[in-house]
């Protein structure tokens, strides 16, 4: 039953990856200085729960063609305790307006760049 | 360029909003007993011990005199000729449902009750 609760949290189990969505729309981060804003922005607010490793925020291709993972933030801590905290404190909490949906990340697709799921 | 210098600009983040839910320690909770005070939690514990004697207990479980039921639906057989939606066999389906039903709500509104052995969680839906 441990197990079957672990696995019922939002995400699965925790990763050292953090995904948030419905964080960002795809015009704020077609503007360069609006991106430059929200990296800034993430970077500050998510370092205060661990050591922030890795940031990604993809960005819509100039050609208008799809890009996956547009609108999702990505965070990589150095350890799953800094995941955690994030998680937490970041899960509902406003950005921009939007509140923020905070759920861990698989690290094999995040490493390989594979934003999709 | 001016990224980063002058810029004096506040943060897209929210205050961070302290958090409504008052977090009991483990040990606490098993001691308090928690959320099982919460009437909505009891009406619906009670409702299912309530099927689970009725599905244990070997009595008939459609006891509604003939007048009062509703029409039976067409029956269906297996290929050995005998009747599957017996009116026991629909009766239990029903109440296994709501028994499903019931124990998902409960653990909706806790997350750490613990389930009985038979329970399986919904399938998600798309």
């Amino acid at each position: 039953i441990a197990l079957q609760r672990l696995m019922l949290q939002p995400g699965g189990p925790p990763t050292k990856v953090l995904c948030l969505t419905n964080v960002v729309s795809a015009d704020e981060l077609k503007d360069d200085e609006d991106y430059e804003d929200i990296v800034e922005d993430m970077r500050t607010e998510c370092g205060k729960f661990g050591n922030l490793v890795n940031l990604v925020i993809p960005r819509p291709r100039p050609d208008g063609e799809p890009t996956p993972g547009v609108g999702k933030v990505f965070l990589e801590y150095t350890d799953v305790e800094g995941s955690s905290r994030a998680q937490q404190g970041l899960n509902g909490r406003k950005f921009g307006g939007n509140p923020v949906v905070a759920v861990f990340y698989s690290e094999n697709k995040f490493s390989e760049g594979d934003y999709e799921g | 360029d001016g990224s980063g210098t002058g810029r004096k600009r506040k943060s897209r983040w929210a205050d961070d909003e302290p958090k409504p839910v008052i977090q009991l320690p483990d040990f606490m909770k098993d001691f308090a007993g928690g959320i099982e005070f919460d009437p909505e939690v009891q009406a619906l514990n009670s409702r299912l011990l309530e099927i689970s004697r009725k599905l244990q207990s070997g009595l008939p479980l459609d006891d509604r005199p003939e007048g009062a039921r509703s029409p039976s639906p067409e029956p269906i057989y297996d290929n050995m000729g005998v009747r599957i939606n017996t009116r026991e066999y629909r009766a239990r389906e029903k109440l296994n449902r709501e028994r499903q039903e019931i124990i998902s709500q409960i653990i909706k509104k806790n997350p750490a009750f613990k389930p009985p052995a038979d329970y399986r969680p919904p399938k998600l839906q798309k």
